[in-house]
């Protein structure tokens, strides 16, 4: 009988949800969330394809076609060299969801070190490195990025650190708030009496306790940064010809736009549809991993 | 109170002035000297026009006197047309910019803060998911999108607006506003919204309300002050946001600003123009962050304790 109750409790015991588990299940359970991380899983495995099932070339031309507008041979049309608009677009996916990435990695990196060691050092050091976030903080930095592109020329490496230098503000004041709630824990101190050097506490303990803000911030830098990187291109400061990203399909679409909509509303929709699913996603981790603050 | 001010005000100035470094050092270093152009210079010319604007000066003189101009609101002149000065260009495009960010500001005060707040009312009935599904689809149309739709469709199908220009035509003034300030009344709503839950749920309001006060007063008098804590801190990256913004909205309407004449510049690498803007824009901003911070500080009297 008494052996029969043991087992009765583990098995209990081991249906226990990790945290992970249960942010997933809730998760699962927002269908606006769920929706855009199907979309962008979709995207990206599009994207990462495209020279396979791309059903154009992305430079041939076909002046005798011009711009024509959605049809069965050409889904999205084509532009006014006769370039089919899809491939266009799918080749932009690559350019525009390769700079959010790299960019946010970037931001990632730099904004998850400083936060780490200004909080768990604290005192003076953070005060000066946050100090130091807040006066860059007030500076005009996509002018700054403008800038850069003028006097370095535009490429890039410059557009993949140029954004990365500028997003990871808000990741390193986030971290560090996260690090000082929880560097006063036991596991810490524990860790401390054990003798582990400062850097192996910071990165191998304290760092993957703020996991989940992170990966919520994440989510959330990325649609920021396809933003900017759009943002340029659309003024022709960021991705060159031959080369093409969303912002610059948009751009061309402009300036046709009278006579030729569909050029714009399909990079459009699609740039659009992506900010959305990332935002949803982003808004969804923050309601599955913090479920304590609530959506603002 | 008066030595905090102070305080802040006086911070400003060394970032002011290590903008100014950062950004004449960048300038110099920038591939190719400012008379650089398809045609060869001869070398008499180009010595005399080095002479001209004291380029053959040691580089830290050339810095003190720039600075010493800069006081004086003297932007020195452009290297592309030497027939205007920076100064000239700037003070006839910084009243157009502002007026048009003043607006887009305006735009997104009002509809950001009353739609927020609509929505804070009842959360998570239908007056709390239409404006905000409204503020996402604003946040996910970013301007150089959402101006361009605008103009297909309120200037060309229904042609019911001019769709270029700035004060030349009547009502040219309203589509730019509303695509520069659509994005921030969006992102206001959503501060608002969350700001107005969380002072709806705090003692003070439960207690306004069992005083029998009426619905409104507690919501204008009593919660509404406190929502808008988050609202005012985030106006200062705002007006950042919306000065680099102005940058498509004027290029996309054609409007003869500050932004406008900023990416002509970049084009020409017009570099004493783009010196001179940049240290412009800087200088806007951070005395637009120092004033949201002043305010902060004068709106919630328990920042002043901290430092």
């Amino acid at each position: 009988m008494s052996t029969e109750a043991v087992d009765f409790d583990l098995n209990r015991l081991e249906k226990g949800r990790s945290l992970w588990q249960d942010a997933f299940s809730r998760l699962k359970k927002n269908t606006l969330a769920m929706g855009g991380l199907v979309f962008l899983l979709l995207l990206i495995v599009l994207a990462v394809l495209t020279p396979w099932i791309a059903p154009y070339s992305y430079e041939e031309q076909n002046l005798m076609l011009g711009a024509t507008p959605p049809s069965a041979e050409h889904w999205f049309g084509t532009d006014i060299f006769g370039r089919d608009q899809l491939t266009r677009i799918l080749y932009g996916s690559r350019i525009s969801l390769m700079v959010g990435f790299i960019a946010t990695a970037v931001a990632l990196c730099i904004g998850v070190t400083w936060g780490t060691i200004a909080g768990y050092i604290g005192g003076r050091v953070d005060a000066l490195m946050m100090r130091f976030v807040d006066i860059l903080y007030a500076l005009p930095f996509t002018i700054f990025i403008i800038l850069l592109t003028v006097v370095f020329g535009r490429s890039m490496l410059l557009l993949f650190l140029a954004i990365g230098a500028v997003e990871w503000l808000t990741m390193a004041r986030i971290v560090r708030g996260q690090v000082m709630a929880i560097k006063h824990q036991e596991f810490i101190e524990a860790a401390v009496a054990m003798g582990m050097s400062r850097p192996r506490i910071m990165f191998k303990h304290v760092a993957p306790n703020v996991l989940g803000p992170i990966i919520i911030y994440t989510t959330l830098t990325i649609p920021s940064v396809i933003l900017l990187e759009s943002f340029l291109s659309f003024l022709g400061l960021g991705i060159q010809a031959p080369q093409s990203s969303w912002g610059s399909l948009i751009s061309y679409g402009v300036e046709t736009m009278e006579e030729y909509p569909w050029l714009l509303i399909f990079p459009a929709l699609t740039l659009s549809m992506t900010l959305f699913a990332l935002n949803f996603l982003g808004d969804g981790l923050r309601d599955a991993l913090d479920p304590r603050v609530s959506k603002d | 109170m008066l030595r905090i001010f102070l305080q802040r005000c006086l911070s400003a100035i060394p970032v002011l002035f290590l903008v100014v470094l950062f950004t004449f050092i960048l300038i110099r270093l920038a591939p190719g000297g400012p008379f650089d152009d398809e045609r060869a210079v001869p070398p008499q010319v180009l010595e005399n026009l080095n002479k001209r604007y004291h380029l053959d000066d040691p580089i830290h003189v050339q810095f003190f006197d720039y600075v010493k101009h800069l006081l004086q609101g003297d932007f020195g002149p452009s290297f592309k047309y030497p027939s205007r000065t920076v100064t000239e260009v700037i003070y006839a495009g910084i009243p157009v910019t502002l007026e048009l960010s003043l607006y887009a500001f305006l735009v997104a005060l009002v509809f950001g803060i009353t739609s927020g707040v609509i929505a804070s009312l009842k959360p998570n009935t239908l007056q709390d998911y239409v404006p905000m599904s409204a503020a996402m689809i604003g946040l996910c149309l970013p301007s150089f999108v959402l101006g361009p739709l605008l103009i297909l469709v309120f200037g060309i199908q229904l042609d019911w607006l001019p769709v270029s220009g700035w004060g030349v035509t009547p009502g040219d003034k309203i589509l730019p506003s509303i695509t520069l300030g659509a994005g921030y009344a969006a992102y206001l709503a959503r501060l608002s919204r969350g700001g107005m839950l969380e002072t709806l749920s705090q003692d003070y309001i439960r207690t306004a309300r069992a005083k029998g006060l009426s619905g409104w007063r507690v919501v204008f008098h009593h919660a509404l002050r406190g929502a808008l804590a988050p609202v005012v801190s985030f106006a200062g990256p705002a007006v950042a946001g919306l000065l680099s913004g102005s940058f498509v909205v004027e290029t996309i309407y054609q409007i003869p600003g500050l932004g406008r004449f900023y990416l002509q510049a970049a084009f020409n690498r017009d570099y004493t123009m783009i010196l001179g803007m940049t240290i412009l824009f800087a200088f806007l901003i951070i005395i637009c962050n120092l004033l949201a911070d002043l305010l902060l500080l004068w709106l919630n009297p328990k920042l002043r304790g901290r430092k």
